[in-house]
């Protein structure tokens, strides 16, 4: 019986996920060889590489690429140093300790285009206030187009992801914190070492291996950007912050160009799980260890 | 020589380090506090200003210098978005699909993650495949299901799944699972099987001892599991936005639309909508609050 029973139980999982992911890309393997454009027609000759080769040479495919690379990169860092800064001075109990535990967490629940549509609604000019408390800050008239000049965009956009998911690093490197033995502080203090120097060789080595999983999985989501890019930039200007997703879903669901747009996805695909599983590598080692 | 070495250890412990850490402690405490409040700040300006912007009359809204707080606060938007942008359609679809993903999600889920912590189904191999599931790319799943979807589901199955709930509900599910999967999985492991080896003992078959001993007991685990895909369906975009466009609008695409379908300013009925929508979600999150790290890292990390 329980031979069958353990079979029966984890089967609804496998089947429904293999029915809508396994089997969708076996589907998109055929797609991204022939041609399937509704801008076009209902035949779908085959066409080899060709999506493939459209793709590759769209500067806009080019620079989405890079653009995403960036974006990525540059939010994860950010989040990571606020984070960390802000777990090491939440980790000692202080009065409103809690109230600001929730207080910092609530734009994890947030749907990431809701995120995008706060920051559209307050960077814009003229009416959003962030040139006028800047205006006020610095003293003298700040006129800054976040959402249309560059840099700016960029910069919009980095803001609004940190803003979203600075949250995550802290409550993971904060957990981390917590876990490390006081004694071993202790220990330090008694062999004399200042503060920095407990910093440097107690709290940094045993935090490296949860400061690599929280990179790590928020790097694997970085990549994916598309929610805010939609509702801040909309990819603009022209398609100055085109990320990967959102190039995608533009050559997918705008343009119609379906073939092209799941050759696109494979080749993103790739790239990203090789990245992923160099990560997830460089995650696992020192758990091991 | 030793022994004066020593000593000048203990008196740096016990004298004049202590009274150098004294204020370095203030300094510390000082910045602390700076740090904290600068980030807070940063945190609740733009929510504030969204829900400012919601209670705003139509002629505040484009002022400047900017209104921090309207004069006369109204509630016009909420009624105008509710009704006239597909709010309350948003609001009743949102409800619906992420309530049966949900269900559905921790239902076969725990079911998956109790054989394989019981009975070890499937290995390290099929643990890591549903891990690997997380990593899967949303935009090279949709663009294929979303052909599957509208070309080939009427003629396969014989049932329509674009811009149907039942569709994004199978989709979200999928989604849901990985974490879902993982998190009882973890769970289910920490549990000592004693109790369900005595149920069974006593006449109770293995689904019995299931449903009566193993669900009770990860009751906790369960709670935060199912807030974790409710939330996930309660604030997905990019399915939600290519699959259900009119009949199956969810909250996300609703907002969405009213933010970029520029119609004049729609500030006031954009920011309404996003107060709407953040509710359930900020509920359940305050509720998972103790398992947030676990949910986030799918158990890798012990929050």
């Amino acid at each position: 019986m329980d031979r069958n029973i353990r079979w029966l139980l984890i089967a609804p999982s496998v089947v429904l996920i293999v029915v809508l992911t396994i089997f969708p890309l076996g589907f998109a393997i055929w797609t991204s060889f022939v041609q399937f454009d509704f801008s076009i027609g209902n035949d779908h000759p085959w066409v080899g590489l060709d999506n493939f080769r459209t793709n590759w040479e769209d500067p806009v495919w080019r620079h989405s690429l890079w653009v995403t690379a960036l974006l990525a990169t540059t939010s994860v860092a950010v989040e990571l140093a606020i984070g960390l800064l802000l777990a090491l001075a939440m980790v000692r109990p202080f009065k409103g300790r809690r109230v600001l535990m929730v207080l910092f967490v609530i734009p994890l629940f947030m749907s990431p285009v809701i995120v995008g549509g706060f920051f559209d609604l307050f960077l814009r000019r003229p009416f959003g206030p962030a040139n006028w408390l800047l205006s006020g800050l610095l003293g003298h008239d700040v006129a800054i187009d976040f959402t249309i000049d560059s840099p700016w965009t960029y910069i919009s956009l980095i803001l609004a992801d940190a803003w979203q998911w600075t949250p995550f690093m802290f409550v993971i490197l904060l957990a981390g914190l917590t876990a490390i033995p006081d004694t071993l502080y202790e220990a330090a203090d008694l062999d004399g070492a200042k503060p920095r120097q407990s910093f440097f060789f107690v709290t940094l080595p045993l935090l490296t291996p949860i400061v690599m999983i929280a990179v790590t999985f928020r790097f694997i989501d970085a990549a994916k950007l598309f929610d805010i890019i939609y509702s801040l930039t909309r990819g603009g200007p022209g398609t100055a912050t085109y990320t990967t997703s959102y190039y995608l879903y533009q050559q997918g669901f705008e343009l119609f160009h379906l073939g092209q747009g799941t050759a696109g996805a494979f080749m993103f695909m790739i790239m990203l799980t090789v990245v992923a599983f160099w990560l997830v590598r460089r995650m696992l080692k020192p758990l091991e260890a | 020589m030793a022994l004066d070495a020593l000593r000048r250890r203990s008196a740096t412990r016990h004298g004049t380090t202590r009274v150098v850490r004294g204020s370095r402690f203030r300094i510390g405490a000082i910045v602390r506090t700076a740090f904290i409040l600068l980030y807070l700040g940063f945190l609740l300006l733009p929510m504030y200003w969204a829900a400012v912007t919601s209670i705003k009359p139509q002629e505040d809204l484009l002022r400047d210098p900017p209104v921090w707080w309207p004069e006369n606060p109204t509630g016009i938007h909420f009624t105008t978005a509710l009704n006239s942008f597909n709010g309350w359609k948003g609001l009743e679809n949102s409800l619906i699909i992420a309530s049966v993903t949900t269900v559905i999600a921790v239902i076969i889920g725990t079911a998956a993650a109790y054989s394989m912590a019981r009975f070890n189904t499937g290995g390290k191999h099929l643990a890591f495949w549903f891990l690997s599931q997380r990593m899967l790319l949303p935009i090279a799943v949709i663009l294929p299901v979303f052909l599957l979807y509208s070309r080939y589901a009427d003629a396969w199955f014989g049932f329509t799944l674009v811009d149907t709930k039942t569709g994004l509900i199978l989709l979200y599910t999928v989604f849901a699972l990985p974490f879902t999967v993982w998190m009882m999985y973890a769970y289910f492991r920490q549990m000592p099987v004693e109790l369900e080896e005595a149920a069974l003992v006593d006449g109770c078959s293995r689904l019995q001892a299931l449903a009566k001993i193993a669900w009770p007991l990860a009751a906790p685990g369960l709670v935060s599991a199912a807030a974790f895909a409710f939330i996930f369906s309660w604030t997905e975009f990019l399915f939600a936005q290519v699959l259900a466009r009119d009949s199956a609008v969810t909250l996300p695409v609703a907002l969405a639309g009213v933010v970029t379908g520029f119609q004049g300013n729609q500030y006031g009925e954009a920011s309404a909508l996003t107060m709407v929508s953040l509710v359930p979600a900020l509920f359940l999150g305050i509720l998972v609050q103790r398992h947030l790290v676990r949910g986030l890292t799918l158990g890798a990390v012990q929050g």
